[in-house]
């Protein structure tokens, strides 16, 4: 996020899109309920019409993979009614030329066709955005697992950037992080492009750096991504190490997944239960868990915060910290003689200039957000306030691509997939949790109420949904809540593996699968 | 409902419990939370009211979902796949050995690109980090990605 949670409570305007935030990320919602209440206008664009969605003052109901059309439609009507923020644009970015000569082939009339949302709420959204003080992006996966999660992305920069709403309070472009750590996954360095702190792997002075560090000459090139790993089993990736990832369940196309691990010649899972990724590992590692475990966690908010241990962990589970050290240590790696997860932290903050102005000793109360260059910095809850660190930004003119399938007469449903408030991913832990089994035992296919007659399916009853990639059975829950020919399920629990259906492309830079969309029929069981 | 009967809450005014700050370990927000735990097991989760994140809020997961942390499926002891095909429980010793053969074994046979490392975004930040100190200090690539893709 560039901005800070405390922000949630200070904008005017409220851009959500792709983000089911009342159940995925409850007590931010709880934050921005705090000013609506008080009178700040949100707008919500979602396929579905979620909770958020019914709370909003303008709901944009756009078909599922269209967003790069509505952002296109929004820009169009801002520069057609001049509500830019000459001066930001003038002092902050580069492009705006050529921007708006690519945005002007783009009318709302045309956003309108391709997302089905009204021509009259596609101006209205834009010019509510673009004229408020203070105007926030919100937004997850649902902009993210696209094949076009990159120009997703980059859209919602370009309107932020026109508008000037970045780098100031109740502004920014704000993605909130799925996971309690993925943030600090990513800090850390777990990429196949960035070393600790995101520097990259192709700088010269960074891999001497860290070949100085680590004693061990650095490849001078980018690693694979996962998605290239999982491809590439049994014919040039052998062995892996998984820690606490279920990737069978979560990932698309969970045959494809499967298979491809089961085609190496060796894998080591770390993991508190045996998953079903573990199931197929050589070894297994058992490891403590929240609550048993010294360390940091990095939030959404770029801040930085101690998790401590309240009880041991069972039998002979141990710390992932220990685990991987010892493992290096039977090996001969050199480097990883560590007493404790402070002296780990401490060896981040050394070589990650995010991270310099901290130690395990500063974070004990929470209260840095990075970057903190150097020692005495308080922390940066705001991003970009004083500029961009690489100078000017860059408006890029995006165009608009259908996602990776289209409905046609053999697949004539549009899926979409995504969490529900009570699960969590696949239930390893939840799943496991006495009062979720009460409130959410079993996943179910949302249909609208008009569909379920069509279709000749029955609320309560069950169905089968068939992608390219595979079939499934699920109960059936009519629902205002889909739109008419779309439907929803998470994809939460092992017995209606929903993954088994998706896995239709992925993002060409990311790799990010595209979870949000793929086509399907549903036949009555 | 045994969520109901427990009466989580009972135990506070009991004696001998402990209450340890920490942080939610499940969505991005990063609430902070206290654990009340008795006898070595957690009790119960109460919000912190001066967390930076959540200011006394929580959600249903963060405030009931820890039984997991407990229950019987955790896996206490190291397991490897003997030549009947299964996974049988072992010493550290016998596993961190076996573990450190295979990746050495498949760096003979295929070279030191052939092995991979998944890290976790549910995990520390220093088992991250650790993670891709195995791949690029243990074997000089970068064979390391996160979970934040799917």
């Amino acid at each position: 996020m560039s901005n800070p949670l405390s922000d949630l409570e200070k904008a005017d305007v409220y851009f959500c899109i792709g983000t089911n935030m009342t159940e995925c990320h409850p007590v931010a919602a709880t934050r921005m309920k705090k000013a609506l209440a008080r009178g700040s206008k949100l707008i919500v664009a979602d396929p579905r019409y979620i909770k958020l969605a019914e709370m909003a003052d303008l709901y944009l109901p756009l078909r599922v993979g269209t967003d790069v059309a509505l952002l296109l439609g929004m820009a169009h009507v801002i520069i057609r009614e001049d509500l830019l923020d000459h001066k930001f644009i003038a002092e902050r970015t580069t492009g705006i030329e050529e921007y708006i000569a690519h945005v002007k082939q783009f009318a709302p009339e045309w956003a309108s066709e391709i997302t089905g949302v009204p021509l009259k709420d596609i101006e209205k959204a834009a010019m509510m955005y673009a004229s408020a003080d203070k105007a926030s992006i919100y937004y997850t996966l649902g902009i993210t697992e696209h094949i076009c999660g990159v120009d997703n992305v980059q859209s919602l920069s370009n309107l932020a950037l026109i508008t000037g709403h970045l780098g100031r309070e109740g502004c920014g472009i704000n993605p909130l992080r799925g996971q309690n750590n993925i943030q600090g996954a990513g800090d850390a360095g777990t990429a196949p492009s960035d070393y600790p702190g995101y520097q990259s792997v192709l700088k010269p002075e960074n891999r001497e750096k860290f070949s100085k560090a680590y004693g061990r000459e650095m490849d001078a090139e980018k690693g694979i991504t996962k998605v290239t790993a999982l491809e590439l089993c049994g014919e040039g990736i052998h062995a892996m190490l998984i820690d606490g990832e279920n990737t069978v369940v979560s990932d698309p196309d969970r045959a494809h997944c499967e298979h491809a691990l089961k085609k190496l010649d060796f894998l080591v899972v770390i993991d508190i239960f045996l998953t079903e990724t573990a199931g197929l590992a050589d070894v297994v590692l058992p490891a403590s868990a929240w609550g048993e475990t010294d360390g940091t966690y990095t939030n959404t908010e770029r801040r930085i915060q101690r998790v401590r241990a309240a009880v041991t962990p069972p039998g002979e589970a141990k710390p992932d910290w220990w685990i991987l050290s010892a493992l290096a240590n039977t090996m001969g790696i050199q480097g990883f003689e560590y007493d404790s997860p402070a002296d780990v932290f401490n060896e981040i903050c050394s070589l990650a200039p995010i991270y310099a102005g901290v130690d395990w000793d500063l974070i004990d109360g929470g209260q840095y957000q990075w970057p903190i260059p150097y020692k005495g910095h308080p922390g940066t809850p705001r991003l970009h306030e004083d500029g961009f660190s690489n100078g000017r930004a860059i408006l890029r003119s995006i165009g608009y691509r259908d996602p990776a399938e289209v409905v046609d007469d053999e697949f004539p449903v549009w899926l979409t997939t995504g969490r529900r408030l009570q699960n969590y991913h696949t239930r390893t832990q939840t799943g496991r949790a006495e009062g979720i089994e009460y409130l959410a035992p079993e996943e179910y296919l949302e249909v609208h109420p008009d569909n379920v007659q069509k279709w000749g399916l029955t609320d309560g009853g069950w169905a089968k949904i068939t992608s390219r990639r595979g079939e499934i059975k699920i109960k059936v829950k009519a629902t205002p809540r889909s739109p008419r020919g779309t439907v929803f399920a998470s994809f939460s629990f092992a017995d209606t593996p929903v993954n088994i259906l998706t896995g239709s492309g992925y993002d060409p830079t990311t790799h990010t699968a595209e979870m949000k969309v793929c086509t399907v029929r549903v036949e009555p069981l | 409902m045994a969520l109901l009967q427990e009466l989580r809450g009972l135990p506070l005014i009991n004696s001998g419990v402990k209450k340890t700050r920490t942080v939610c370990g499940y969505c991005g927000v990063g609430c902070s939370v206290d654990i009340l735990s008795k006898d070595d097991r957690i009790i119960g989760v109460q919000p912190a009211m001066d967390g930076p994140a959540n200011l006394g809020a929580l959600c249903v997961k963060g405030q009931f979902a820890y039984d997991y942390v407990h229950h019987p499926d955790r896996l206490t002891k190291p397991l490897v796949r003997r030549e009947d095909g299964k996974l049988h429980e072992t010493t550290w010793e016998e596993a961190l050995q076996v573990a450190a053969d295979g990746f050495r074994n498949v760096e003979q046979k295929y070279g030191r690109h052939a092995i991979y490392g998944v890290s976790s975004g549910r995990t520390p930040t220093e088992a991250d980090y650790l993670m891709q100190k195995f791949i690029r200090a243990g074997f000089g690539t970068h064979n390391i990605d996160n979970c934040s893709r799917a």
